[in-house]
C-alpha cells in the first residue's frame, strides 16, 4: 500500500469546517512531567462530549536536545492545538515526530494541529490500513458527538511505519518504538525513553477506565505477560493514572481480561449463545471500572467470536 | 453475487452519498419517516403492499449495540411452518449500510421453524427491517432501531486468518442430543474474513472476498438457504432450526465472491451426543 495515496485519499475525509472557538474549554491544559523530559497530559475518563472536546486519551511528548516527539495527539483538532500550545510553552525544540500508539480516534484526531511542524507521523505497519478502513465512520461519529467542536479534525495516517522496532534519536536521547502483535488493536506500539526508563503504553494499559479489546483478547494477555517482564522505571497508561508500582499496575487489567476469557470459555462450553454470554460474563468486575456499561459487553462479544473457534 | 443485492448496492451508492447524512439521532426516529427506506423498498418490493408484521415476524437485537462489527440479531417467525402456510423468505435489511440487503433467507416447511440468528455489521445508526414473505405472497415487516456505527468498515481479521482456514466450518448444536421429529436448533459457523467492500476503499483492484450464498440441507432436503452480503460479520454465523429423523446428514454448502465453494457435513443420530460445547 502506498502511504501517500492513502494520505491523499484521507484528506477528503477531514471535517472541513473552520473553527474559531474552543481553546478555552481545554484551558488550562495540564501537563505532568512524569520523568525528566517526559510530559503527560492526562485525558478525562468521561465519555466524549462537546464539554471535553474529545480529551479522553493520555497524550504527551518527550523533549530531546534537538527534537520533540509527540506521543498521540488527542481526540480532536482542538485537543491537538492545546497540546501544541503546551509544547510551545515548554520548549523551543521543533516537533520532528508524531508517534500514534494505535488507531483509536481519541488518540489521533489532533494530528492536524501539527501540520505546520511538518513532523513525520509514525505508527504500526498495520495502522494505515486500519485508519483507512475507519476514517469515514470515525469522522461521522466525531461530528455526531462533538458537533462544531469536531472542526479541523482529520484522519492523518503515518508515513513512517514500524514493523518490529524503530529507534529515534531526539538529540542526546534515544527512544524505542516497538510494534506489538494483535492485542488491544492490530496496530499497537509502545514508546520507551531509554534515558529515564519511561514506557508509554498507549492503550495496552487501561487504569480505572474499562479496558477495551478491539484486537484479540488472548493476544492482549500474552502481550501483558511480556510487558510484565520488562524493566521499567516509570510508565504512562493510555487512560487513567495510578500510583501502583510496575509491573503490579498491569494486574487489574490482566485480571479483568483473564476473567472474561475464563467465563466466556465456560459459557461456550455450556452451549450459551453470544447474547447469553454477553449478559452474564464478567459482571463481578463492574464496580472496579469506570465506563463499564459502555465497553464491557463489547469486550465479551469480541472474546466470544474469538474463543468460539478454539 | 445475488443480482438483487448487487443492484441494490450500486443503486444506493448513487442515491445516498456515503457519510453525507450525519444526523444527530441520539433518539429513535419514526420508522415510517426514514428517508433511507423508500428507495430500498422501491427497489426490492416495488409497489407491493407491506403489512404490519407483529403477528408474523419479529426481529430481536439490542437497540444499543456494543460492537458495530458484530451485532447479534434474531429474526423469529410468529407462525408455524406448515405445508399449508409458511414463511418462504425473510429479507433482512440494514437500511443505512452501503449494501442494505444483509441477507435473503429461504425456508421450507421442512425448516421446522422460520427463524435465523446471525451477526451484522452496522455502518451507522440504522433501522433494521425484517420482511417475511409467506407462501401466499404476502409481505410482513418488523423494524428495529439500532445505535451502532462504524462496523462495516471495521477490519475483519483477515490479517489474522491463515488462508488454509478460510472456509472451515463447524456445526454447533443448542442441545447435547436431538430427538427425531422435534425441531432442533443448530448454529453453522463459517471461518471466513467476509471482507467488506468498504474495507477495500484503498485497493479497488481486487474484489472483496465475502460469502454470498449458504445452503443447508438435511437428509437431502433444503432446510435453509440464503443469499448474503458483507453486512454479515466476519466468520459468518447462522443459527436455525431443522427437524431431525432417527438419523440423517446435515450438509452446508457455502460459496463466496471469489467463486470458492466450501462443504461441511455431519451425520446426526438421535440420542448421540453432538458438538456444541
Ligand atoms: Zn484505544
Amino acid at each position: 500500500m502506498d502511504p501517500s495515496r492513502i494520505a491523499a485519499a484521507l484528506l477528503a475525509w477531514s471535517v472541513g469546517v473552520a473553527s474559531t472557538f474552543a481553546a478555552d474549554v481545554l484551558d488550562p491544559f495540564a501537563l505532568s512531567e512524569v520523568a525528566p523530559g517526559n510530559f503527560v497530559h492526562y485525558g478525562s475518563l468521561e465519555e466524549r462530549a462537546p464539554g471535553n472536546m474529545g480529551d479522553q486519551a493520555n497524550i504527551g511528548f518527550i523533549v530531546g536536545e534537538k527534537c520533540v516527539a509527540v506521543i498521540d495527539t488527542g481526540g480532536s483538532a482542538a485537543v491537538g492545538r492545546a497540546l501544541r500550545a503546551a509544547i510551545r510553552r515548554t520548549t523551543d525544540r521543533p516537533v520532528c515526530w508524531i508517534i500514534l500508539t494505535h488507531v483509536h480516534p481519541d488518540h489521533f484526531f489532533g494530528t492536524a494541529a501539527f501540520r505546520e511542524d511538518r513532523a513525520v507521523v509514525i505508527g504500526h505497519e498495520n495502522l494505515p490500513r486500519s485508519m483507512g478502513q475507519r476514517a469515514r465512520p470515525y469522522l461521522n461519529a466525531l461530528k455526531r458527538d462533538l458537533g462544531d467542536h469536531a472542526a479541523g479534525s482529520e484522519v492523518i495516517p503515518p508515513t513512517q511505519l514500524v514493523r518490529d522496532e524503530t529507534v529515534l534519536d531526539l538529540g542526546g536521547r534515544t527512544i524505542r518504538i516497538k510494534a506489538w502483535p494483535v492485542a488491544h488493536t492490530d496496530n499497537d506500539v509502545t514508546v520507551f525513553d531509554e534515558r529515564t526508563g519511561t514506557l508509554w503504553l498507549g492503550d495496552l494499559l487501561f487504569v480505572s477506565h474499562t479496558p477495551v479489546v478491539d484486537g484479540k483478547i488472548t493476544g492482549f494477555l500474552e502481550v501483558l505477560d511480556t510487558l510484565s517482564r520488562v524493566s521499567v522505571q516509570r510508565f504512562v497508561p493510555g487512560h487513567g493514572k495510578t500510583d501502583a508500582p510496575w509491573p503490579q499496575a498491569l494486574e487489574p487489567e490482566r485480571d479483568y481480561l483473564a476473567l472474561i476469557v475464563r467465563e466466556t470459555r465456560a459459557a461456550i462450553k455450556r452451549r450459551k449463545t453470544i447474547e447469553e454470554a454477553t449478559d452474564e460474563v464478567g459482571l463481578s468486575e463492574r464496580d472496579k471500572w469506570v465506563n463499564f456499561d459502555d465497553f464491557h459487553r463489547r469486550n465479551v462479544t469480541t472474546a466470544y467470536t474469538e474463543l468460539e473457534w478454539e | 453475487m445475488n443480482p438483487l443485492c448487487k443492484g441494490l448496492l450500486a443503486g444506493l451508492l448513487l442515491v445516498l452519498p456515503l457519510g453525507a447524512a450525519v444526523a444527530n439521532e441520539k433518539a429513535e426516529p419514526d420508522p415510517a419517516k426514514s428517508q433511507y427506506w423508500p428507495p430500498i423498498r422501491q427497489m426490492m418490493f416495488g409497489e407491493r403492499e407491506i403489512l404490519d408484521g407483529k403477528d408474523v415476524v419479529r426481529v430481536y437485537l439490542s437497540t444499543r449495540a456494543d460492537d458495530a462489527s458484530t451485532v447479534p440479531v434474531a429474526v423469529k417467525a410468529q407462525i408455524d411452518q406448515t405445508p399449508g402456510q409458511y414463511i418462504k423468505q425473510v429479507y433482512l435489511i440494514v437500511e443505512r449500510n452501503p449494501s442494505p440487503a444483509a441477507g435473503i433467507f429461504q425456508f421450507t416447511p421442512d425448516s421446522g421453524r422460520a427463524q435465523v440468528e446471525t451477526r451484522l455489521r452496522f455502518e451507522d445508526f440504522s433501522f433494521v427491517r425484517a420482511i417475511a414473505e409467506t407462501n401466499d405472497g404476502k409481505l410482513y415487516m418488523a423494524s428495529r432501531w439500532v445505535k451502532a456505527a462504524g462496523g462495516c468498515s471495521a477490519p475483519g481479521d483477515k490479517n489474522r486468518m491463515p488462508a488454509n482456514l478460510v472456509g472451515t466450518m463447524k456445526f454447533r448444536f443448542a442441545d447435547e442430543t436431538v430427538e427425531a421429529h422435534k425441531p432442533a436448533l443448530v448454529q453453522l459457523m463459517i471461518r471466513h474474513p467476509n471482507e467488506s467492500a468498504l474495507a477495500s476503499d484503498f485497493d479497488d483492484t481486487r474484489t472483496p472476498q465475502f460469502v454470498r450464498q449458504v445452503k443447508v440441507t438435511y437428509a437431502g432436503k433444503t432446510i435453509m438457504s440464503a443469499d448474503v452480503d458483507f453486512s454479515i460479520s466476519d466468520n459468518p454465523s447462522f443459527r436455525f432450526y431443522f427437524v431431525p429423523e432417527k438419523e440423517g446428514e446435515l450438509q452446508a454448502i457455502v460459496e463466496d465472491t471469489h467463486d470458492k465453494r466450501y462443504v461441511h457435513r455431519e451425520i446426526i443420530v438421535e440420542g448421540v451426543p453432538l458438538p456444541g460445547g
